[in-house]
């Protein structure tokens, strides 16, 4: 047991830590404008056509670079995401009224022609905040992704680093934009937090596009660490096992049917249960999906089936989970109106033995109705309401959620 | 008094008659690369994948490098709206989330007038931008639309 004045000692030297962290997060756009790729410097003049802006009609977010010399690195961007959210439900589950979501810090900075670095920081409220010895922040701080690329080609690029699992498309679409998705909330198969997927995966990816006729295939191969002990988590500070995890993923986006995209992954994986249990599953994910990535209409489907068996034989547990998401941008309106419905649907199974250590919320049905609207170019508006049941039997569940969601 | 009315009124319709109508025919717009990108001609598919960032390299092994007029601007509206399908708010969400997804780097660069285009595309390896035709000079290097130059007929990007 530590003594107070040790304890107090650590918490200000923790509180120091985040100072220094967020000042640094503060000073990181300044640092970006000195190295000659601000973003709002618009002071070309209108010749031409006669159709430029001027001084002072900035364009507008990532779209809106000077041109700069090939030699200025590293060119260093960075973009954030936020969100607020009013629930109201029938019964309680999950957090109740305001809700600060999360707010998210995303950074891209090229080093060279052909190698770039990628990182996306979250601070996520806390519901223990201020509990505990020392007692627990407000936020939690979470590096979400972190990634070092080399491009060789559109054929090849190779990373490492920590990812959202590409075994499924909404994971690695959206990752933490809220503002970038239709709908309020991810389908909860892909929640943040779930133990249902490995959401983060931590290791190495090679990746590319072939032309393949027109069909543009895409694919990804990785080798990581795969899940945990504590299997909502992604092995950060290592394996929890000698064996590593792997994926395959691949996708067709083809010329003819531009705005469809279909694909498929497999995921490999051993996992270690938290001691004292100790007992160890093989996990095998087998996941597709097709996306018409276009507004007028969006349509999104995606189904993962998950297969554990424990390595010293036993019963053989599937566990099935799927989506179906529909959006329209209505053309009336200067296209600001977006509605959209969701159906979704996690059948756990209840022998599962991972599961069982590890509680996944089963979602017998899900229906999600909402409405997007686009106040800016960059803050949405979004209503839903929601009607879902989670087990055969149990008494359905309800209610409405409204959030503002914007980039900057 | 009437007769000068009439007069007045007719005056005003041959004015509004003689007006550039908002159907004429636009000026196609072209695609200039820099000089030494060993490509005389693209398709719209290859267009659009370099426009959304989805094909970054030339076939040289040279970078991409996206030159596009700020908003507003015909050259950029053309290339959104014909090749893209896009509204400007869907080519910027678009962006957002390419870089957003580690994907890309950054977004694409912005030039303020056709003489920036003209200027920024020849002196940066690798680069691509989209200007009026009538405007381009003779030492610019225009690509092909799926085999068709500017002004010959078929031409897509108007």
């Amino acid at each position: 047991m530590l003594l107070p004045h040790v304890t107090a000692r650590v918490a200000t030297i923790k509180a120091a830590t985040i100072g220094v962290a967020l000042c640094v997060f503060l000073a990181a756009p300044v640092v970006s404008f000195a190295q000659g790729t601000g973003t709002t410097t618009g002071t070309g003049t209108a010749t031409g056509t006669g159709q430029g802006t001027g001084p002072g009609t900035m364009p507008g977010h990532d779209t809106a670079q000077q041109p700069a010399a090939p030699d200025e690195y590293p060119r260093l961007k960075i973009t954030g995401f936020a969100d607020l959210t009013f629930n109201t439900t029938k019964y309680v589950d999950g957090p109740r009224g305001f809700n600060e979501g999360q707010f998210v810090l995303h950074m891209a900075s090229a080093l060279s022609p052909r190698v770039t670095f990628f990182g996306e920081l979250s601070f996520t409220p806390r519901s223990d905040a201020g509990t505990g010895s020392p007692p627990a922040t407000g936020f939690n701080a979470e590096v979400e992704r972190m990634i070092l690329r080399l491009d060789h080609s559109d054929r090849l690029k190779v990373s490492v680093g920590r990812y959202h699992t590409p075994i499924s498309w909404w994971n690695t679409y959206f990752h933490h934009g809220s503002w970038l998705q239709t709908s309020i909330s991810r389908p909860e198969m892909v929640q943040f937090g779930t133990r249902l997927m490995p959401i983060h995966f931590v290791g190495a990816l090679a990746e590319g596009t072939v032309p393949a006729g027109g069909m543009n295939l895409t694919y990804q191969g990785g080798v990581g660490n795969g899940r945990s002990s504590v299997i909502s988590r992604a092995g950060d500070p290592g394996d929890s096992n000698g064996t590593r995890a792997y994926l395959i993923n691949a996708f067709l986006k083809p010329d003819a049917a531009y705005g469809l995209q279909a694909g498929g992954a497999y995921y490999h994986d051993l996992i270690t249960l938290a001691a004292p249990d100790g007992r160890d599953f093989k996990e095998r994910i087998y996941s597709g999906y097709a996306v018409w990535n276009k507004e007028d209409p969006e349509i999104i489907a995606e189904f993962s089936a998950i297969r554990h068996e424990q390595d010293i034989g036993g019963p053989v547990t599937w566990t099935y989970a799927y989506y179906f998401q529909a959006g329209y941008r209505l053309p009336q309106f200067n296209r600001l109106w977006k509605p959209y419905y969701r159906y979704e649907h996690i059948g756990v199974n209840p022998l599962d033995a991972v599961y069982l250590v590890n509680p996944v919320n089963n979602l017998q049905e899900g229906n999600t109705l909402g409405v997007r609207y686009d106040m800016s170019a960059f803050a949405a508006l979004k209503v839903e309401y929601r009607n879902y049941l989670r087990v055969e039997g149990q008494p359905r569940n309800y209610g409405g959620f409204l959030q503002v969601c914007f980039t900057f | 008094m009437g007769r000068g009315l009439i007069g007045l009124v007719v005056c005003l319709l041959v004015a509004i008659a003689t007006l550039p109508a908002s159907g004429q025919a636009k000026t196609d717009i072209a695609v200039v690369v820099h000089p030494d990108v060993g490509v005389d001609n693209l398709t719209l598919a290859d267009l659009r994948r370099i426009l959304l960032g989805d094909r970054e390299f030339w076939p040289s092994g040279v970078r991409v490098t996206l030159l596009v007029r700020a908003p507003v601007a015909r050259e950029r509206d053309a290339a959104i709206k014909t090749i893209c399908e896009m509204t400007e708010a869907q080519f910027r969400q678009h962006w957002i989330g390419k870089v957003f997804r580690a994907e890309s780097p950054a977004g694409p660069k912005i030039v303020y007038s056709t003489e920036m285009a003209l200027d920024q595309v020849t002196r940066t390896p690798g680069a691509i931008t989209f200007v009026e035709a009538s405007l381009v000079g003779r030492n610019a290097k225009i690509v092909k639309i799926d085999g068709v130059s500017p002004g010959q007929p078929g031409y897509r990007m108007k």
